[in-house]
């Protein structure tokens, strides 16, 4: 049974902020919410290395709202640039030139569009070279910050704007979700782990975790999302909440290719998720799409059960 | 030809404002164009949207910059030199503002055209919707009507635009009920038609560019983003009844923005200036200490220091 060691009551998480506000993120953004949280574990002695998307807007000139460093790449080549600034920083260290207690952790964030399309090679080069960074994927699934076209991170039967309800296609998409969590595992980093912004603590405690391990550790954080998924911003706790609470997004972490689930949902119908959304508002009205919402249950059920096998 | 720019809140419905009006425009037998602008277009963030449309096939493209109409969504982007509201505006311009307020007290610190509506949108949306934010067909009936179009293109446009976004029937059918009612109750404007638009040659400039070294964009200082207050951003502003409160943290623990502080006695504290109204605190708040309250108008802008 997973336990969380050092952060087992709300009022361990740190009260100092190190993601100003000021931004302008939307209201309401659920990968804000995960990187806010993160970063009161990892603390401003950091580069973040940026991939092109929504967190753009978290240092548009001439506003930063980190306290630490921040460097801009394409959406294709952040994990390469933070093995630049990591290999800079060693290089640094090594001729002396920089105090062993100045150096810097090295942080990746990207989109999903970023994670699981345009950077995925780049990833996998830097994973592969063991390169010694954080990579915090905010998985809002699909192209957001481009007006929410379909990316591989979008799920069965969710509309984008790239992904319409047609004729041929009622349930909209019929694409599943890439797995990028097994993706990167085949890697053996030492570390990866899921997180959703509805629980504070297995997040804080995931941070805290992977600062023990020398290498790449990866994170995939839910960022519910009100623009794209279409509900209000009020309720994204909620929605992240039924993400983990219906089972679609399992709550687990890696260590060393050993997987953990940290947290068993009881499972509700994943109709409580899909329902609170307009992007999969399709499925329930004018009809409601049995097969597909059937489909989506079988595909979380089958997953579980699995899960469930290869613990035993 | 007549253009009509948008400006608003983003989620407001500014945007499909500006479809409806250009889809209304082309079933009434016009050449129309709409178009929002391209950029960080966020919920809350000020965004402005564009409708041009007339007999003669239309050269132009890009951002409106005389416009013959303005509509405003929300006032507070009057007082946000960022939103550039203002921008191109004269005595010949027709403005409507959705507001709560009175058009005296939006010319007490703002010199307005002449023709100048206000009318509380956002306050007819909440009553008769139950929604917030939800204006798009009652902005874009109420510039239709303001230029003239018939109701019968409008109500064929709202319902066309508003199905494209996977609004259901009968929700369609409760905007069109209220849309009318704002339709019948705005009249039309008297526009200065033939107002030239063209950019002569000699205005445009060529860009001159610097070496990475010189011109990247480089940010020297730490967390400065704080100069930048959001506080404009809300419509609704979470308000604190501390004697309900059990100092649980969970707003603490929510809030994106980082904009909520827990004090000495566990109760938390909005720092206003920044909090951008997404209302996670009022939803997650156990003992409904926290309440949403609507934001009065003319407060704190989104401004640059």
């Amino acid at each position: 049974m997973w336990q969380r060691e050092t952060f087992k009551k709300i009022k361990q998480i740190p009260r100092e902020e190190h993601v100003m506000p000021g931004t302008a993120l939307c209201a309401g953004c659920g990968g804000l919410e995960a990187l806010r949280l993160a970063a009161k574990v990892l603390g401003d002695h950091v580069v973040y290395v940026n991939a092109a998307g929504c967190f753009t807007m978290l240092a548009a000139y001439p506003y930063s709202s980190f306290k630490g460093s921040w460097l801009y790449t394409t959406m294709g080549s952040a994990p390469a640039g933070a093995q630049g600034i990591r290999d800079a920083l060693d290089v640094l260290i090594a001729k002396r030139r920089l105090p062993k207690s100045e150096d810097l952790k090295v942080i990746v964030l990207g989109g999903d569009g970023s994670t699981y399309d345009m950077a995925l090679s780049a990833t996998s080069g830097a994973m592969n070279r063991q390169l010694d960074f954080y990579y915090i994927c905010y998985d809002n699934e699909a192209y957001g910050n481009t007006g929410m076209q379909l990316s591989p991170a979008t799920p069965y039967a969710a509309r984008t704007a790239t992904s319409p309800c047609s004729l041929q296609h009622p349930a909209a998409t019929m694409q599943e979700k890439k797995d990028i969590f097994e993706i990167w595992r085949a890697h053996r980093p030492p570390y990866i782990a899921t997180v959703a912004p509805r629980y504070p603590l297995d997040l804080e405690e995931k941070f805290a975790r992977a600062a023990t391990f020398t290498g790449p550790k990866m994170f995939l954080a839910l960022a519910a999302c009100p623009t794209g998924w279409l509900y209000d911003p009020g309720a994204t706790p909620e929605v992240a909440k039924l993400a983990v609470e219906t089972g679609l997004w399992p709550l687990k972490e890696a260590v060393n290719g050993v997987v953990t689930h940290t947290y068993i949902p009881k499972r509700k119908p994943v109709e409580a998720y899909l329902r609170l959304q307009g992007r999969f508002r399709h499925l329930f009205e004018p009809t409601v799409q049995t097969d597909a919402i059937r489909h989506i249950q079988e595909r979380v059920d089958a997953y579980w059960q699995q899960a469930a096998q290869e613990q035993a | 030809m007549v253009a009509v720019r948008f400006h608003g809140r983003g989620g407001q419905g500014a945007k499909t404002a500006s479809r409806i009006l250009g889809t209304a425009a082309f079933l009434s037998g016009y050449v129309a164009q709409d178009s929002p602008i391209y950029g960080a277009e966020r919920r809350g963030a000020p965004v402005a949207a564009f409708t041009r449309f007339s007999r003669e096939p239309i050269r132009e493209r890009g951002a409106i910059t005389y416009p013959d109409v303005i509509v405003v969504a929300d006032a507070s982007l009057l007082d946000d030199a960022t939103a550039r509201v203002v921008d191109g505006m004269d005595d010949q311009t027709v403005l409507f503002v959705n507001s709560s307020l009175s058009t005296d007290a939006l010319r007490a610190h703002l010199s307005l055209p002449e023709q100048m509506t206000v009318r509380d949108v956002t306050g007819i949306a909440l009553q008769q919707l139950g929604q917030r934010e939800a204006i798009s067909a009652l902005l874009g009936a109420v510039a239709a009507r303001l230029v003239g179009l018939e109701w019968e293109s409008v109500r064929l446009a709202i319902t066309r635009e508003l199905q494209d976004l996977a609004v259901t029937a009968p929700v369609i059918e409760k905007n069109l009920t209220v849309a009318k009612q704002c339709y019948d109750s705005s009249g039309p404007a008297s526009l200065h038609k033939g107002r030239s638009q063209a950019i002569s040659v000699a205005a445009l400039h060529r860009p001159i560019y610097e070496p990475p070294t010189k011109g990247t964009a480089r940010i020297s200082a730490a967390g400065n983003s704080v100069l930048r207050e959001t506080g404009g951003w809300r419509t609704f502003r979470p308000v604190l009844f501390a004697d309900k409160c059990n100092g649980c943290w969970l707003c603490f623990a929510y809030c994106p923005d980082g904009v909520i502080a827990m004090n000495q006695e566990d109760r938390p504290v909005v720092d206003y200036a920044h909090c951008k109204g997404c209302q996670i605190c009022v939803h997650e708040c156990p003992t409904h200490a926290l309440v949403a309250e609507r934001e009065a108008e003319g407060g704190v802008a989104w401004t640059a220091k």
